[in-house]
This record gives structure tokens, sequence and C-alpha cells, in this order.
């Protein structure tokens, strides 16, 4: 038993994550929200129950395929996992419990959206494990809401949020949205200050993107609605990042933010590029480089569980795909990329390489290089996908 | 040996999208050449690239074989010409061959006036035109209005004029009985020293240079010992046939008679379109008329972006020039570009033609430079010396004069155009010569003007001033001295030497401010700004900034996203490879094609 451990362990030698991460994917939505892309499910008692046998029947075939994963983190999200009644949700976290070694004071999210969350259903969720609670609240304007279609108000968004605090989540995330249509940096500012005074543990603030094929994207095409322009929504990350920093809430990755030791650790381990198993429709997971995804709809993945075909598609990943992912993994985080790491895991000298573009990117503070760490500035954030892809390296054959 | 009296030669002419095409094959199925199962659209365009864009590149002939009313058999020989103003002298020749061409005019259109140049040119070769209207199964059709434009505006007896529906075959047969009837057949004597008009040639991979041609005089046969006029070279005929519509071997072909031969030839340059083949043994006294030396006219730089494809990038443009006498290539170096070639074509289309067919048939990646025309510069020193790349120019102090050439340009056109073309002609730095009424409606004017002016956009601005009625036919004169100067352009202080031209010194100051804004229009933001300067030697006369970029950025990249995330970022990688870099700056393609329209 130890042997395969070590193995896993060699072969993808890391320095600091908290790594193996598990993760749960609830497919239910009480409304599709008008910006998000992501397939989801009706919820019925009949889907839910079909959900519930698929789930512990992928858990058991995982209990057979990784039987000494030791998971350091459990994250539940969705899709509204809060929307899940307790008799579905109890017997699959039951049995992953009694599949897995959960390690003591392992983090154990869960997400939640305020229009299910009330202190009961938080209560559930504490009596099951829970010590983390995610919360999407995305806005505190009710117009807004609207707009965007989240199925609920911003009172019912403080009411959950004390609802949770009541049930005894001592560890909370709020996820906001800015860059919505209409919002401008002032009400940006403010509605983040109000969050401020809420005083979460973790707030995970995400610049709107407009997903193709989405309503949202139609409204903005045809004119009906108009988002802030790019320097209007670039104030928004500077300027917001600023005052929750002034709050004393840290950056630790390009939309997270939290109080002094409450990085999300599940999080952390996607970046950090440990392994992560993902269980329910459409999770994707990656374990000892190799990387498969779930059927994302509910019978094709039920199918699939239930005949133990999940994970058959199963695919290694190339060292040119992993290297490339690292640096774009790596550099989300204000921690930043290990050049040692990266120049181990390329065969390249990254500085060397890329001189030219680096010393301009210095010279003009979008990155910093310190402690052996290459890190983007705040203002390399925002423009990081173009950073990303300028040192991305190609691999030639 | 086809009958003398029997044979009829002719061309179709017509403007894009009149069913030159589609009455060709029509014709080819109702003669019984193409059967049913073979039938494909556009059956005589041989290249992808023909068929896409409606238009001619290379001429091609093929042989029907026809059983008229009268009870005879005929030889009727289409030769399908080109059908670009930058390919006129081709034309030229192709309708040297034939004795009648069918004008075909789209009913429920009207004349247009693409079709009006190759008209005249037919015309001035004394060729019988029989006008044709199609489309006549469409309800919009109106031939009594066409024929009355036909009269009007070519001043061509439209009385007798046909009208069919190419599409549906109704009333092609009456067009094939005019063939014959109204057409005369070709003259000339068998008897007499061979003369045959080569019209067009390409390269086989198999047999050499295959010549298309047609004989005026006297007969050829295989196994004769040929000469080419222009050259002096000598061959023995290898093989004899004509197309119909496949290769078939010919014993041999006497005067009016329409085929190709091969003899062994290497290269294009020995088989000149418009030269004269004869006899080595008795040769004719004088070369058939009209043939012209083709020479480029417009050069321009075609890079790889990818410094690792020069080769293959050689080895496509070697290709294509095999079937392609009118194109030259050089290798050049650009400080901005690295390694390269310096191209010459006929004219701006067909340097859109062959960049075309590099990218679509040799996967090439490619970026152009500005097209220029041929300068003669003068050097205080008392050198004079050509250059064909604005980079190349000395300096200012070194030179004594410089000189570019002039183009002497017919432009047909209705009468209420008259104003507009005047207009653009004087913006393009043109001379009137001459002004003529055709007719009360129609108009031919004659101006002399700088054929660079002609080259980068004129074609383009006169169709749009004249709403695509004027059509153009131009002929490069002759040298003059002009007071030109160099645009540079600096993107963050580094001349860009790909992006250099020489312009009018009047001009030089709109023509950078106008580089300078349509580069800022197309370089995109990027990590860092982009100062772009337009600079006539060292003083800057026009600057321009990009911003940096502001926000490009992944909100969200969590376990179930990171598959997607990167291939987005590769993918944004690979569209990045259209670009060049330089210093720091990413400078899409479109850049160096921004310098060719300027002046917009």
């Amino acid at each position: 038993m130890p042997a395969k451990t070590t193995k896993t362990a060699k072969s993808h030698s890391r320095t600091s994550h908290a790594g193996p991460g598990l993760y749960l994917h609830v497919p239910f939505c009480r409304a599709k929200c008008r910006y998000c892309a992501f397939s989801s499910q009706v919820f019925t008692m009949e889907a839910a129950a079909i959900y519930q046998r698929a789930v512990i029947a992928e858990i058991k075939l995982r209990r057979a395929t990784h039987p000494d994963l030791r998971p350091a983190t459990l994250y539940i999200g969705g899709g509204t996992p809060s929307m899940l009644p307790a008799w579905a949700m109890e017997p699959i976290v039951r049995e992953l419990a009694k599949s897995f070694a959960f390690a003591p004071g392992m983090e154990f999210t869960v997400e939640a959206n305020p229009d299910s969350l009330d202190l009961q259903t938080a209560g559930n969720l504490i009596r099951l494990g829970a010590n983390r609670l995610s919360l999407g609240i995305q806005s505190l304007s009710d117009e807004t809401l609207e707009l965007l279609g989240r199925p609920h108000t911003a009172k019912q968004a403080v009411l959950a949020y004390a609802a949770a605090r009541q049930a005894g989540f001592s560890n909370v995330s709020v996820d906001m949205i800015f860059g919505l249509p209409g919002q401008r940096l002032r009400l940006w500012l403010d509605s983040l200050r109000r969050v401020i005074r809420m005083r979460p543990e973790h707030l995970s603030c995400y610049g709107l993107t407009l997903e193709p094929a989405t309503p949202l994207a139609a409204m903005a095409d045809s004119g009906e609605i108009a988002l802030p322009g790019e320097d209007e929504q670039a104030k928004m990350f500077l300027n917001g990042g600023e005052l929750l920093e002034d709050s004393g809430y840290l950056q630790y990755e390009i939309s997270s933010f939290c109080r002094m030791g409450y990085q999300s650790r599940h999080n952390l381990n996607y970046w950090e590029g440990g392994d992560y198993l993902g269980l329910g429709p459409s999770a994707v997971s990656t374990m000892s480089g190799a990387r498969w995804e779930n059927p994302g709809v509910l019978a094709a993945y039920a199918k699939a569980a239930q005949t133990g075909a999940l994970g058959r598609e199963s695919a290694p990943l190339s060292r040119q795909d992993a290297a490339r992912e690292k640096l774009m993994l790596g550099l989300r985080m204000t921690r930043g990329l290990s050049i040692k790491d990266y120049n181990a895991a390329t065969g390249a000298d990254l500085l060397r390489r890329n001189a030219a573009v680096i010393q301009a990117l210095r010279q003009h503070e979008l990155i910093r290089i310190r402690n052996g760490h290459l890190r983007l500035s705040r203002a390399g954030m925002l423009v990081s996908n173009t950073i990303i892809e300028r040192l991305m390296p190609t691999f030639d054959n | 040996m086809a009958l003398q009296s029997h044979i009829r030669n002719f061309s179709i002419i017509a403007h894009i999208d009149h069913g030159k095409s589609t009455l060709a094959d029509r014709i080819l199925e109702l003669t019984g050449l193409v059967a049913e199962r073979d039938r494909r659209e556009q059956y005589l365009d041989r290249m992808d690239l023909e068929r896409e864009r409606g238009i001619t590149i290379k001429a091609q002939s093929v042989r029907i074989p026809y059983k008229a009313a009268d009870g005879r058999q005929y030889i009727l020989n289409l030769i399908d010409t080109p059908g670009h103003v930058d390919f006129s002298y081709e034309v030229s020749r192709s309708l040297a061959a034939c004795e009648g061409a069918l004008l075909v005019v789209d009913a429920t259109q009207g004349v247009e006036a693409q079709t009006l140049a190759n008209v005249f040119l037919a015309l001035d070769h004394d060729l019988e035109v029989i006008p044709v209207l199609n489309k006549i199964d469409l309800p919009s059709a109106d031939p009594e209005r066409v024929k009355t434009e036909i009269e009007e505006v070519i001043g061509l007896s439209a009385a007798q004029a046909l009208a069919v529906s190419a599409k549906t075959g109704e009333h092609v047969a009456e067009v094939l009985e005019a063939i014959v009837t109204k057409l005369p057949p070709p003259e000339g004597d068998p008897d007499a020293p061979l003369a045959a008009l080569i019209f067009d040639s390409w390269y086989d991979a198999y047999q050499g240079v295959v010549v298309l041609f047609r004989v005026m005089d006297g007969v050829v046969t295989p196994g004769l010992k040929v000469r080419m006029f222009a050259t002096g070279a000598e061959y023995e005929v290898a093989r004899l046939g004509v197309f119909s519509p496949d290769a078939m071997d010919s014993k041999q072909l006497g005067p009016g008679e329409v085929g190709f031969l091969t003899a062994g030839m290497k290269d294009l340059s020995e088989a000149r379109v418009g030269d004269t083949i004869t006899s080595a043994v008795h040769p004719v006294n004088e070369p058939l008329p009209g043939f012209k030396e083709i020479q480029p006219m417009v050069f321009c730089g075609l890079y790889p972006v990818d410094a690792d494809e020069y080769e293959t990038l050689k080895g496509a443009l070697e290709k294509l020039q095999l079937n392609d006498a009118a194109l030259t290539y050089e290798a050049e170096t650009s400080q901005a570009l690295g390694f390269g070639f310096r191209c010459g074509f006929l004219g701006l289309l067909h340097m859109e033609i062959i960049q075309e067919r590099l990218e679509r048939e040799f996967s090439a990646n490619l970026i152009a430079t500005a097209p220029s025309v041929i300068y003669k510069v003068t050097t205080l020193a008392g050198k004079t010396f050509d250059i064909d790349n604005p980079s190349k120019l000395p300096k200012a102090a070194e030179i004594a004069s410089l000189s570019e050439p002039y183009a002497r340009l017919e432009i047909h056109s209705p009468g209420e155009y008259v104003g507009n073309i005047f207009q653009l002609c004087e913006e393009k730095r043109g001379h009137q010569k001459d002004i003529r009424y055709l007719t009360s409606k129609r108009v031919i004017i004659t101006y002399e003007v700088p054929f660079a002016e002609v080259v980068y956009d004129f074609f383009d601005k006169l169709k749009s001033m004249t709403r695509g009625y004027a059509s153009l036919d131009y002929e490069v004169i002759d040298y003059r001295v002009s007071d030109l100067v160099k645009l540079d352009i600096l993107i963050n202080g580094d001349p860009v030497d790909a992006l250099s031209v020489i312009v009018h010194r009047d001009k030089a100051y709109t023509q950078g401010r106008a580089l300078a804004l349509k580069l800022r229009g197309v370089i995109p933001r990027q990590l860092f700004e982009v100062v772009i300067q337009a600079a006539i030697g060292t003083k800057i006369i026009a600057k321009e900034r990009v911003a940096p970029l502001r926000k490009n950025v992944t909100a969200k990249c969590y376990g179930g996203d990171i598959t997607r995330k990167r291939k987005l970022l590769e993918k944004q990688k690979e569209g990045k490879r259209r670009m060049k870099r330089m210093g720091n700056v990413e400078i899409p393609q479109e850049a160096f094609l921004a310098a060719l329209k300027a002046g917009d």
C-alpha cells in the first residue's frame, strides 16, 4: 500500500502544495444565471436521486482505483450545492468519509447561494463536517442581481450570511463580481465596503466575463446592456485590491483575498499543480499526471458511473502541457512562480530565454522577481493572459 | 487537318457573374463534349482560386466538334481569356487568336464597366462580336433595355442579339448556330511558311513547357523543327495536339487551328505569350504583330513570418514561377523582417493572386510589404541605377534626381462620372491628355499618371467613384523626373525598413499622417506603449501612440477550467504567430499592407 503513494509523490515532487484535493460537483441550480456558460441541471427529486446513486457509485469506483487517497481538502461546488436536500447530501458525504481517510482539520468547503441557505441547511452542513462556506453574493444591488438572473435579493444574501455565522461557520468566503453592467468604480468600492463590514474570512472578486452563447453576452451584443469600459474595469480591479488590502485582506491570487491564514487550501492546490480528484458530472480530475473529465450531462454521467466507465478516457498530461500549466497557474498567485521549479519542468532557462521581455516587464512594473520567484504586480495581473502567453514556451519539435 | 472553312475561333467576353463560365459549361454539354455525369461547375477554370474569385487567370482553349443545322461538321475553338486589367496583354493575345467573340451580358444588370475594355479590345482586333443576353429566365431580366445599352454604350448593333439562359440551357443551341453562321472562318495559307501565335504556355512536370497556339499560316507537325521568333531558339516538336477537352494528339494542325505542342522546353521564358512559332527551315520574315516582353511592373517584399520557413517559401516561389513567366523573385534581406524575397508582378491583382496561392497551396505564412514600382536614381556622383525597394534609396543628400514611371490610362466611362474621374486623376498627380465622346453618354478619358499612383489603389477608387461603370486600361509609357522623397516609419524609435515608401514631396505630409494613423488602427494594444512616427529624413512629420493593453485576465481558473484556459492561451499564442515581433512590439501582417492603402 505505501509503495504506490511513494511512487506518486516521487514522480510529482512538489514543494509546498496541500493536495490532494477532493472535489464534488453538484449540478443543480434554481435558475440559470445569465452570465453562466456552465451546463446545469433543473432540480427535481428524481434527478437528485439519480445523482446521489451515481456519485456513490463513483466514490466506490475511486475507492478501488485510489485506495490510499488521503484528501487534504474537500470542496463541494456547483451548481448550487446548498440546493441539494439533506437526504441526498448526507449519504454522499458519509460515503466519502467512509472511503477516504479524512485528515483531521481537513478543509471542507461547501458552496451556497443565498436563496437556498437558511439556518437549518447551514446547520446540516456543519453537522456533516463542513467548516468553510463559500457564499455567492455577487452583487448587493437588487437591480443588478435581477439583471444577472440571480434568484435572490441583496437582503437575502445578508440574511444567508448571518445564518451561516449563526449555524457556526467560522470561515466564510463571499463571491463578488465587478465590471457589471452599469457599475461604476464608486459603486463597486461601495459594495466592497459593505461586504468588508460583514467581515468574511475570505473574498473572491471576479471580473465579469462575458462567456460566448450566454444570454448576457447576447444582451451586450445587442446593446441592451453596456459593460463599463476597460479602463473602468481595470480601476475596479486595482482600487478594489487596494481597498481590500487596506482593510486587512491579503490578495494571494488574481481573484482571491483573505484575512491572514484563511487562504483556500483547496484552490491553492490547483494553482500549485497538486493532484485532485473530481467527482460528479463534468468534474475534472488530475491524478499522477493523468487527467480526465466526467460527462457533463447527468444521464450520461450516471450511466458511466454505474458501468464503471468513468475515467476510462484518462489521458496523460504531456510534459509540454504540464509546463505551460505550471506557468499559467503559478503566475496567478501573488507568491509567484518558482523559477527553479519551472526551469526544471521545461529544461530551459526562463529568464535567459525571455531576457528582453522580462526586462521590459520589470521596467514597466508588471512583474517582480524576488526570492527565486517570478510574480506579477497587480497591474501585471490585469494583463496576465498576455504576459503568460508571451512567456509560454513553444517547444519546437 | 480540319477544313479551314469549317473552323470557328471565338472567345467569350463577360463581366464577372454574368455567366461566362456557365455558358461555356452548357456549350460543352450541348455539343456532347462533356457528359452530364462529368459535369462540374466552371469546367474551364482549373484553379480553385479561379473558381472562387470568378476570374480566369490563365487562358484556356477547348476544341468543340459541332454538327450544325446545315448538316456539316464544324470545329469550334473556344479560347477563354483572363479577365483583369493586369492581364490585358494576355487578353489581347487570346483575342488575336480569334475571329469572333460572344459578348455575354446579364440581362438583369446590363453592360458593366469591366467588360468594356475587352469588348473594345476585341473590336480593335476586328473581331465579329455577337451580343448574348443571359439570365432571361430571371423575372427581373430586361433584354430590351440591355439591347439599347449595348447599342449606345458600345456602338454595336444588338438587333440580332441572342437572349438565352445559360443556367437552364434555354436558347443556348442558337448561340452555337450563330457562331457558325455569323463568325467568319479563319483566313491563312497552308502553303505559306509557318506562323503560329502563342497565346498561353505553362509548365508541366512531365512534358516541360506546354504551349497553346493558333496557327495563322502554314502547317505544324510533330517532329517539325520550329523556331521561336523572339528568342531565336529552335526545338523539335515532340507532341502536338488539341484539348477537346482532354489532350488528344494530332498529326498536323493547319491555318485557323488551335492546339498545343511540347518541344522539350524547360522554361516558360522560352515560349513567351505573343511570340511567333515559325519553321526553322522556312521561317517567316516578320513575326506576327503585337508581341511584347512581359515585364514585372509592381514589386513587393514577401517574407515568411517564421524565419524557419524561408526555404519553404523559396520552393513555393520556384514552383509558381514554373507556370507564371510574369512572376520574378530574388532574395533580399530586411532589418525588420529578416530573410525574404523581392518579387515582381504584372500588377496588383497578380500580386494578390500570387500571395493568395502561396498561402493557400503552399500554406505559407507571409508578410507582404507595400508594393513599389521601379524608380530610376541618378546620384550626384553621376551613377544611374534602378531600385524596386524604397529602403534601397540612397540618402537624399546623395541623390541628383529621381524618376518614376508614368502610365497612360484609358478610362471608358458613362459621361456622368467625368467629374469624379478628373478629380481622381488630378489627385493622383495625373495630366489630362484627351477626352473623347463615343456616344452622347459614353466617354473615353486619357490621362498620364505616375504608375505608382495607379498601382496603389487607383482601380478600387475608380470603381467606387463610378459605381463600377468605368473600365481602365493602362500602359507604362516612360520615366519622368519627379520630386520624390522616402517616407520612413519608426516604431518605438526604430525605423522599420519594410514600411518605407517613396512618395511625392507634396503628398508626404498627408501620407505620413495617414500611414501613422492607419498603423495605430492595425497594431493591437500590447503590454507596452507603442509609439509610431512617420519621418522624412530626420524630420518627424507625424506621431501616433497605441496605449498599452489595460486588461486581459482570466477571472476564474480552478480544477475544471485548467485545460480550457490553457488551450485558450495556446490559441492566443498561435494567433500571434502571424505577427512579426520587433523589439517588444508585435506587428500584425496587416500593418505592412496598411502602407499600401494609407491614402484612404
